[in-house]
């Protein structure tokens, strides 16, 4: 294990500007013109038709921090919370297993965690509609099965927007976590039993920090995407608790047609998002580092 | 998805998808003439689609929005070039006045007369230079009869606390405050700060009692039992009605609002010509007859409705008995106020 | 040679009871089985092991070894048997309730954890005073020479460097039995060597028992004070190292252990102290009385290549006969010889490597060779 040579690693050759091209095009085109746009667009005005006047003002941040948004900013960020952490409890010990079952189960497990990917995220919702509504299949199975006298009330409601957020979510917090735990040798944790460690003290103490880079991706995959996500407030949850993707929603395509301000929340969004990387991508690496 | 705009009939995902599928082959098949129509989202019948080609050999490329809003945002941030928008009547106010509409050749739309005189020369079009009525509803309430036995008139007579959590309204800001205003006395189109702070506590009081917004389709969960009132686009209040007898439909005592959706063609377009060809077509009253079959609003159309059957004429969601014809305006920047109060109370209610 | 040591004694006759606890054996293994699907890993084995004894568990891939090895750890429970450690039967105790530990095939050291706290982990786990603990650590580390690297993590070590620190890890609880599954397997050769001996000394100095899994006989002859031969699922023989290799009991423990020339022999004349047989080819030999089963007309008898005397010139001694040489393998100290015989019997001998002079032997050359009467071991298998 040599370190790179300087002279190569400082000056790239023509093949490696090939090679790394694409991804630069990619990532200006994708990645870097649309959070510049964005930033852009933060501070400018509208006009009465909702076209972008670009000038510069900071009163869109100063909405930003107006109660009203930033109210809905913090339980946005509860949901997702609460999401993340149902995920976690959930998608741990699946990954887990996963990761420890044989070559052949693992690859059909791994295909169950997959396979709602193959429909649309919209008809998956909906299919969770048919199930929660009040005459739906779970209060006539429990009516059926005289648990309940009447129907619950399931759909639109906080928990049904939880219900949702969670299915949406739960394979990105699997998927990663199953290819740390996978990467883990079944051998260190006999190791720990074999020095006297319980199956708690275990969990606790090595499959967790083993699994951390997985488990810090999982959160991130899920919490990120979870403050942004409208579409499950709205079908499942009756549109009655605005999230702070709808906020945003509704400036850009919206009744509201004020871009700037969508474009502020936008920002302060990615602000977030980058602080909350940065935080997990800091431990992570040091546990990267550790483990290489 | 708060927009007046959604309240096209969509309970059919499948057809989105196709609709989106086709959206990806159309650009194939731009051999021959062809038509950018940007619309809502199952909004035109494809049978009239197919007709207008027959005829002409005109493709028709039928791209959609689910809101008003979205269609000018799009519209105004260029990109493909359309012939036909179908905005509502307060965008289509705004575009006017914005100079987005193209003046229309009167001599090649000989089927404006088919439209009923009191929905021509409205105060979003006064000289009907720019705009061609496509179809016409209201805002209204819709009652399920057998779970609610007492006489619901209005929005006083809804908006009860023994029925929180049994209403779904259309999840469309500007309409709730409106509603409020016009329970007030107020007018629907004075946003002010002043009005909206008269209208905030009785908005507040409402949000409360509200268990759905839904303006893509609010129907749904009046059919799935998990509300017994509403306050809906009346054509989906018609395919209720259409559905179970059970439902009725009611024109708030309080006052009410029609709109009115219009096909017009932006100063963008490219294809003038075949822009007003097709606005004479659906003007035809068989072909605007298809229309009505399908997404059973208030037909615009005098002689179409003569076609329509004793029970489609006798649905009282799609031609209820209405009086002076008072449609939103546009407000401009006070959307923004609507919006920040509505999501205010919602956000207050949530807690 | 102590007679509960032989093969085919079953170890429940060596406990008597009242046996005091200083020579009751560490581990003992009684019936045990253990199936993977349809496969028999482990066959209803038995086996003792005592107390401060080095004892190999020997064999090729796939006889079970390993398997054993995990039942005394926790790992597996049998589908038959029963384990017991030090007088307390564990057969369904979990691995971390168990007195043993283990040092692993692949270190499985904790990868997140420095060399001090991998040590100290153990230590940790049964809640031990931090000053009893840091003590014990530095006592380990002293142990396997690890003096400086306590702050390192797994990653920075070398290959030789992260085993020490699994063998630490592993005696620093002071188990009551080590269990080491060829834990020098990933080491190369020279390193491997130094590694036998230190581990041999270190278990002296402890005197630990220690239970050492390996595929190679030459450490298991190396390290061991016993070694249990495994093949199958079974024991193939029990016993201490020279008798493992002086008297194979079946054919496979003669093959197994270094090479052999096991042959097909029939019985000619007992008279006297001497039995003869004829091999395999035709070749006559004498061996000694005692070892021929009473009342068999054949057997097999094995003889090591290096027992088989070789040289240019005529010799007298027991057994002599003259043979061809057909191939020569230069091993380095030693060459390896396919000799046949006139009669046609062919064999393989090792002989000291003499300097290319006179002594040499080549291919095709006549050559005279000896074997003592003792050095022809019958089979008893």
């Amino acid at each position: 294990m040599h370190p790179p040579s300087g002279s190569r690693s400082l000056v790239p050759s023509l093949w490696s500007l090939v090679l790394i091209g694409p991804l630069v095009l990619w990532l200006v085109a994708f990645v870097i013109a649309p959070a510049l746009i964005l930033v852009a667009y933060s501070f400018a005005e509208r006009d009465e038709l909702g076209r972008v006047i670009f000038t510069f003002t900071l009163e869109n941040f100063r909405r930003v921090f107006d109660p009203v948004y930033l109210g809905i900013f913090g339980r946005s960020i509860g949901y997702a919370g609460l999401t993340t952490a149902i995920c976690v409890v959930l998608g741990y010990p699946v990954a887990w297993c996963i990761a420890r079952s044989s070559e052949k189960w693992r690859t059909r497990l791994l295909l169950l965690v997959m396979i709602p990917f193959w429909t649309s995220f919209l008809i998956r919702t909906y299919a969770w509609i048919t199930i929660l509504k009040a005459e739906g299949l779970l209060n006539g199975l429990l009516q059926y099965a005289n648990v309940i006298a009447a129907p619950l009330e399931l759909l639109y409601t906080p928990g049904a927007v939880i219900v949702g957020l969670v299915y949406a979510y739960l394979p990105f917090m699997i998927l990663p976590i199953y290819s740390s735990a996978e990467k883990v040798d079944p051998a260190i944790i006999e190791a720990a039993y074999d020095l006297g460690c319980g199956p708690w003290r275990a969990f606790a103490r090595i499959m967790v920090p083993l699994t951390l880079p997985g488990l810090a991706a999982g959160v991130l995959m899920v919490f990120v995407p979870a403050i942004g996500m409208f579409a499950i407030s709205d079908l499942m949850g009756g549109a009655r608790v605005p999230m702070i993707g709808n906020v945003m929603q509704d400036q850009f395509v919206g009744q509201a047609r004020d871009k700037p301000f969508g474009a502020a929340l936008g920002v302060v969004f990615m602000g977030l998002f980058v602080v909350t990387y940065w935080i997990l991508q800091r431990r992570a690496a040091r546990l990267e580092e550790a483990r290489a | 998805m708060n927009l007046r705009s959604v309240r096209m009939l969509r309970p059919s995902l499948a057809a989105a998808l196709v609709a989106t599928a086709s959206l990806v082959s159309a650009p194939l098949m731009r051999a021959a003439e062809s038509l950018n129509l940007f619309a809502w989202s199952e909004y035109v019948p494809q049978a009239v689609i197919d007709g207008f080609t027959k005829e002409t050999g005109i493709k028709v490329n039928y791209d959609t929005y689910g809101s008003g809003e979205e269609m000018l945002s799009k519209l105004l941030a260029g990109g493909a070039a359309y012939d036909l928008v179908q905005p509502p009547d307060y965008i289509a106010e705004a575009m006017i006045r914005n100079k987005l509409l193209r003046p229309l050749d009167a001599a090649k739309l000989p089927g404006l007369s088919n439209i009923a005189p009191e929905f021509l020369r409205l105060p979003h079009d006064p000289q009907q230079k720019f705009t061609v009525p496509y179809m016409t509803g209201t805002v209204g309430i819709v009652v399920n009869t057998e779970k609610v036995k007492e006489p619901v008139r209005g929005y006083r007579d809804l908006f009860q606390p023994k029925y929180k959590n049994r209403i779904v309204v259309v999840n469309d800001n500007r309409e709730i405050v409106s509603w409020a205003l016009v329970t007030l006395g107020l007018d629907q189109n004075n946003i002010t700060r002043d009005t909206l702070a008269r209208a905030r506590p009785l908005v507040a009081e409402w949000i409360k009692l509200v268990k759905v917004f839904d303006s893509d389709s609010p129907k749904t969960p009046l059919l799935n039992g998990d509300v017994d009132l509403g306050v809906v686009w009346s054509g989906e209040a018609a395919k209720l009605i259409d559905e179970n007898k059970k439902f009725k439909y009611v024109l708030p005592s309080e006052g009410y609002h029609p709109f009115v959706d219009v096909l017009a063609i932006p100063t963008t377009a490219k294809n003038v010509t075949a822009a007003h060809r097709f606005l004479d077509y659906v003007l035809r009253p068989e072909v605007s007859k298809l229309i009505s079959d399908e997404f059973p609003y208030t037909n615009p159309n005098a002689a179409a409705r003569k076609l329509l059957s004793p029970e489609q004429l006798a649905n009282p969601a799609s031609y209820p008995r209405i009086g002076k014809l008072n449609t939103f305006r546009d407000i401009g920047k006070a959307a923004t106020d609507i919006d920040r109060l509505v999501t205010d109370l919602k956000s207050a209610a949530a807690k | 040679m102590r007679p509960e040591s032989s093969a085919g004694v079953p170890p429940e006759a060596q406990e008597k009871p009242g046996v005091p606890p200083a020579v009751r054996p560490a581990v003992e293994i009684r019936g045990v089985t253990k199936r993977f699907g349809g496969v028999v890993a482990v066959d209803e084995v038995s086996l003792s092991i005592r107390a401060g004894e080095f004892l190999t568990l020997l064999g090729p891939s796939g006889c079970g070894k390993t398997t054993l090895l995990r039942l005394i750890a926790g790992f597996e429970e049998p589908d038959a048997g029963t384990v017991i450690l030090g007088g307390e039967e564990v057969t369904h105790v979990p691995p971390y309730r168990r007195n043993v530990n283990q040092v692993f095939q692949s270190y499985a050291l904790f990868p997140h954890l420095s060399v001090r706290d991998n040590i100290a982990f153990g230590l940790r786990m049964q809640r031990r005073p931090a000053a009893e603990i840091a003590a014990r650590v530095a006592e380990a580390v002293a142990l396997v020479s690890l003096e400086g690297c306590e702050t390192r993590m797994p990653h920075q070590l070398s290959g030789g460097q992260r085993q020490r620190v699994g063998l630490a890890r592993a005696l620093a609880p002071r188990p009551a039995v080590l269990l080491l599954d060829e834990p020098l397997s990933a080491l190369d050769a020279r390193l491997r060597q130094a590694m036998q001996l230190e581990l041999k000394r270190l278990q002296r100095r402890l005197g630990t028992t220690f239970v050492f899994v390996t595929h190679d006989q030459e450490e298991a002859l190396t390290m061991s004070d016993r070694i249990a031969l495994l093949s199958r699922g079974r024991i193939e023989q029990l016993g201490e190292v020279h008798e493992i290799y002086h008297r194979p009991a079946t054919a496979f423990a003669a093959e197994f252990m270094g090479q052999a020339n096991v042959l097909e022999a029939e019985l000619l004349d007992r008279a006297g102290g001497v039995v003869l047989v004829r091999v395999a080819g035709g070749l006559t030999l004498q061996l000694s009385h005692a070892s021929w089963p009473a009342g068999r007309p054949d057997a097999r008898v094995s003889i090591r290549p290096e027992k088989i005397h070789v040289s240019k010139r005529p010799i007298t001694g027991e057994n002599v006969f003259e043979a061809r040489v057909e191939e020569e393998v230069f091993k380095g100290a030693t060459d390896r010889l396919l000799l046949a015989t006139g009669a046609g019997t062919r064999l393989i001998a090792l002989a000291a490597n003499e300097s290319a002079l006179i002594d040499a032997v080549h291919v095709g050359d006549r050559v005279w060779c000896a074997v003592h009467a003792d050095d022809v071991v019958v089979i008893p298998g």
